[in-house]
């Protein structure tokens, strides 16, 4: 920490955060891929370790953040445990607790050498492309705090990526914003961004990949795809994925565009979730010089390729979701033989690993 | 033999299609005018400058396309099942100019002449700032993105050389695109290996 004679300077310790990106991963995985890297762990290995459909209905924000997490025994939620099932990664959304000193939280995690993911909207960030034009929920790094000078020092790997200083009004605009309905940008305004943030935490350093220890992450994926959720407001696994691909196309049919509008954040969740699983077993299956497992890591991409079919047949039925629903039908099909290929080739790479 | 020497051999067993019936989308605008453009859901276009003159003949990796028309009507086939037929003929490779919204898998349906029907895979990597994730070539590159009230620095569009094969020996009488929105062709152009 750095700390100057005003004790309004608040600065990470070491370099700047490395931008984390892939073209199907979302702020979500990019932010939690910045800060992992922080922590010394590889970011494909810890988000791309779990694999699973989990449809929560009625939960879909209209945020590009969104991801289905469900609550636990305790009654709250943890998104960095549903992002990295198979590791000790927690995350909370929090709030300024005090309307007249909204930044005291931040100091105190900058303090302690620890960067923020904070929520904002795109349309107050000068850096962004939406600025002054579409209102959009996004995530951004928070690395740095300079009250003296009036700057945040903030992070972004999404295109174009930014990193550097912004003055504190726009942020504070961004990060406080109503983001109110923006019809340029149908899926991710009409959501309050209310200066949340995410206090992300790895408790305990990723192990180093092994067979075996990828193994018992398949093999419990695997039966999450093939059992039945105890939790009856959860849809998970294949017969989840029936549920939800069914419920879909009735909306279409119905003229529902609530459905459609769900399906682009929800879908995008799911597709960068299957993107980094496949990647990561198609990258160990190289250097395992194991095809299977390789192939295996291919047909879980395939997943994630397919859902760019739904997804965006979907966005651009928006206005017309019954003249769009037969392709809907179509490409939940194509999806769900998708799904069904990388289940079987993951647990089959699973059995032998 | 030269790399020259075999662009030239190879771009002489290659056929332009003509494919201006099918073309229903509009992916490039002018900078003077980036709300003509709206390749994807956000309205989002490749900016005219950077990209060759419209209608003219282009080479990519030594295959020969025929760009579309640039910034007079429709330039792309945003695939809804058009059939494109093609002059009969046996052929190897079909080559495309394509770009995707995201990246995506989807399949075309190879007609022939005996009746046959091959179901062979279209593989096309995102136009929004991302790598070649399928192995495709970058045909071209606009590098900046126009959006419907500016033009955005820092955010490439690329439009990928992709190419499906002909496993079959007879005769390709039409090509069956799939029903995906994401999926835009530019150009398609026909190959064969041996005269």
């Amino acid at each position: 920490m750095t700390v100057d004679a005003t004790a309004r300077t608040y600065m990470i310790t070491g370099p700047e955060p490395e931008w984390w990106y892939r073209d199907l991963i979302s702020c979500l995985q990019a932010t939690f891929g910045s800060l992992l890297i922080r922590e010394g762990a590889d970011p494909l290995a810890v988000l791309g370790a779990g694999w699973r459909f989990l449809h929560l209905p009625g939960d879909i924000r209209s945020e590009e953040f969104y991801y289905p997490c469900p609550t636990g025994e305790s009654g709250g939620t943890d998104l960095g445990a549903a992002l990295a099932p198979h590791h000790d990664l927690h995350a909370r959304w929090w709030q300024p607790a005090d309307e007249n000193d909204v930044w005291r939280e931040v100091r105190a995690s900058l303090a302690d050498d620890r960067p923020v993911i904070a929520a904002v909207d795109n349309f107050h960030l000068p850096f962004r492309p939406a600025y002054g034009d579409v209102h959009a929920a996004h995530l951004v790094v928070i690395y740095g705090l300079d009250e003296t000078r009036g700057v945040v020092h903030v992070s972004d790997a999404m295109p174009p990526a930014f990193r550097g200083a912004v003055p504190i009004e726009k942020f504070l605009s961004s990060w406080g914003s109503a983001n109110p309905t923006d019809d340029q940008d149908a899926f991710f305004s009409d959501s309050r961004i209310g200066r949340r943030c995410l206090d992300v935490r790895l408790d305990v350093p990723p192990a180093p990949l092994t067979p075996e220890l990828l193994g018992g992450y398949l093999r419990i994926d695997a039966a999450g795809f093939t059992t039945a959720s105890p939790d009856s407001s959860a849809r998970t696994g294949l017969a989840g994925y029936d549920e939800f691909a069914a419920e879909l196309v009735e909306r279409c049919r119905a003229a529902d565009a609530g459905a459609l509008r769900e399906l682009y954040p929800f879908g995008w969740a799911m597709q960068a979730q299957a993107s980094l699983h496949g990647e990561l077993l198609r990258r160990c299956g190289r250097e395992w010089d194991d095809p299977a497992l390789a192939g295996a890591g291919r047909a879980v991409e395939a997943v994630a390729h397919a859902w760019t079919g739904l997804r965006f047949t979907g966005a651009h039925g928006l206005e017309d979701p019954r003249a769009v629903a037969s392709d809907i039908a179509h490409h939940a099909t194509v999806l769900r033989g998708a799904y069904q290929r990388a289940v079987d080739a993951v647990g089959a790479a699973a059995a032998r690993l | 033999m030269t790399g020259i020497s075999v662009s030239s051999a190879r771009s002489r067993l290659c056929e332009t299609v003509d494919i201006s019936g099918h073309r229903n989308n509009t992916a490039i605008s002018a900078a003077t005018e980036t709300r003509a453009g709206a390749f994807n859901v956000w309205r989002n276009s490749f900016a005219a400058e950077y990209l060759p003159e419209g209608k003219s003949l282009v080479h990519v990796d030594g295959v020969p396309f025929e760009f579309p028309p640039v910034l007079d009507g429709p330039d792309n086939v945003r695939c809804a099942g058009q059939f494109i037929r093609v002059p009969e003929g046996r052929y190897d490779w079909i080559h495309v100019l394509a770009a995707s919204e995201r990246r995506c898998e989807d399949t075309v349906e190879l007609n022939f002449a005996d009746g046959a029907v091959d179901t062979e895979p279209l593989r096309i990597s995102d136009f929004w700032a991302a790598p070649a994730w399928f192995g495709e070539v970058k045909a071209f590159e606009s590098l900046v993105m126009h959006y419907p009230h500016h033009v955005q620095r820092g955010v490439p569009a690329v439009m990928w050389a992709q190419r499906v094969p002909v496993t079959r020996r007879a005769g390709l009488t039409g090509i069956l695109l799939p029903r995906n929105v994401a999926v835009h062709v530019f150009a398609v152009t026909l190959q064969r290996t041996e005269p």
